[in-house]
């Protein structure tokens, strides 16, 4: 580990063109399958940035999924987004000679709080502080949101075909579902209405695509980063605000829609008064029906890579024993919907 | 073949040393492996009581009338395969409440067993 550390140290010095620094801590961060992240403290002397600062470093693991963005393509995501003035963690170095380190890695400031969605959905925040951390998590939408295709830097994101993201959505999803070839009678019934139902194309957008609670940082009662970039693709703004808002994200907290924390009319106001864009909430639930579909395939995949072989655990045996739950939401949500119209 | 304890009474009790013995003494991602064990021993507890109540029978049996009266019935498959490919193919129609209390009595099943909690 400390060889490590001095690896990622040597390379920060270089860059802000320090005269040396001093590590202070240096610790393998929790929360990653697909990639590392290493906490990094350094005490820099000299140099664009003297003094203290913390740092994550995000490295390939030895197991990637091929669904998700490489780190070089993340780093550029992350790019886009800070520069569109959202409050993701400043993109600092992206280092793509595998000789540093031996993988591909880049470096970003590191943010202070929590993203643990026990603390941030469950935990004390008064209701007035929840509602400003919703009307905040509606702002930060609607500045991602301001990216649009086509964008040179970004253009490894493909766009959905015939830039209809719902129904191309229903297409990938029809064939992860005969990929996973077990039935699921609920998950076919489901993407029939997604199909039947789907809104008019509006604008594509770049969205984050796992913008829910756990995947934000937050200090007190303030929002400090939007982490996890993953996923990051060309799709329907609503995208976002379903995901953040589908009931398998609330966290226990069922009627506070918004992630668990806060209320759907806060998000969406605030999202307007940003974007200045009109959401439809019809078009929100519809993106809500979606995410319960598409956390249940990402639940099906999971529990597939331990079934195989591939990744033996536990975790992932219990993950595809929730899928029930997503069917069991889609089967009371659509009605639901069917009766609002 | 007489053989007791029974599985069932092996898997209670030995879940119930985990959650009374265990893990009051474990913390962070000892104590969060610790219930993830006792979660999947719940399961299988839940899933051996089903069977003995003929559970499973019931719902095999409501899915299987189901799709004989739409003559979706299929030797060469399972009733849930049956069902799966008639709603890809569309042959069936998404709306009809029958369809739809099939749906419900399917997963509900699979919720007594995984998260009975979750029925609500």
């Amino acid at each position: 580990m400390s060889v490590l550390a001095d690896t990622f140290s040597d390379f920060i010095v270089q860059r802000f063109g320090a005269r040396s620094a001093r590590v202070i801590e240096f610790d393998k961060l929790s929360g990653g399958a697909i990639q590392d992240n290493f906490g990094l403290t350094l005490e820099l002397e000299g140099g664009d940035r003297p003094g203290r600062q913390a740092f994550v470093v995000r490295q390939d693991a030895p197991s990637g999924v091929a669904e998700s963005l490489s780190r070089p393509e993340e780093f550029r995501v992350l790019q886009a987004a800070y520069g569109a003035g959202v409050t993701a963690p400043e993109p600092l170095w992206l280092c793509e000679d595998p000789a540093v380190s031996g993988h591909i890695f880049y470096v970003m400031a590191r943010a202070s709080g929590t993203a643990s969605p026990r603390k941030i959905a469950r935990g004390e925040l008064t209701e007035d502080q929840r509602r400003h951390l919703v009307r905040r998590l509606g702002a930060e939408l609607a500045r991602l949101h301001t990216v649009r295709p086509p964008r040179d830097s970004l253009s490894f994101l493909e766009r959905p075909a015939d830039d209809d993201p719902a129904r191309s959505r229903v297409t990938h999803y029809r064939g992860y579902l005969a990929e996973i070839g077990e039935p699921h009678p609920v998950i076919e019934w489901a993407l029939n209405w997604l199909e039947d139902n789907a809104p008019e194309p509006g604008d594509t957008v770049l969205c984050h695509c796992d913008f829910r609670t756990g995947n934000y940082m937050v200090d007190g009662d303030e929002l400090t980063a939007i982490l996890d970039w993953e996923f990051a693709t060309w799709s329907d703004p609503c995208e976002d605000l379903g995901w953040l808002c589908s009931r398998s994200w609330r966290f226990g907290n069922h009627d506070r829609e918004a992630g668990g924390v806060g209320f759907k009319q806060d998000l969406l106001a605030s999202y307007r008064e940003v974007s200045g864009a009109d959401v439809d909430p019809a078009v929100v639930s519809y993106w809500e029906v979606m995410a319960l579909v598409r956390w249940a395939l990402i639940a099906l995949q999971q529990a597939r890579r331990h079934m195989s072989g591939e990744q033996r655990s536990l975790e992932l045996a219990l993950t595809g024993r929730m899928v029930a739950q997503m069917e069991h939401d889609l089967l009371n949500q659509i009605p639901e919907l069917e009766e609002a119209q | 073949m007489i053989n007791e304890p029974d599985t069932r009474d092996l898997l209670t009790e030995a879940r119930s040393v985990l959650v009374d013995a265990l893990v009051p003494d474990l913390s962070g991602d000892q104590k969060y492996q610790a219930l993830m064990i006792a979660n999947a021993l719940g399961m299988a507890i839940r899933e051996i009581e089903q069977r003995e109540q003929g559970e499973p029978e019931t719902t095999d049996r409501l899915l299987s009338t189901f799709l004989a009266e739409r003559q979706l019935s299929d030797q060469s498959s399972q009733g849930e395969e049956a069902l799966a490919r008639a709603l890809r193919e569309r042959r069936l129609d998404g709306g009809d409440p029958q369809l739809r209390a099939v749906l419900k009595e399917m997963t509900e099943a699979r919720l007594r067993i995984n998260n009975p909690g979750y029925v609500t």
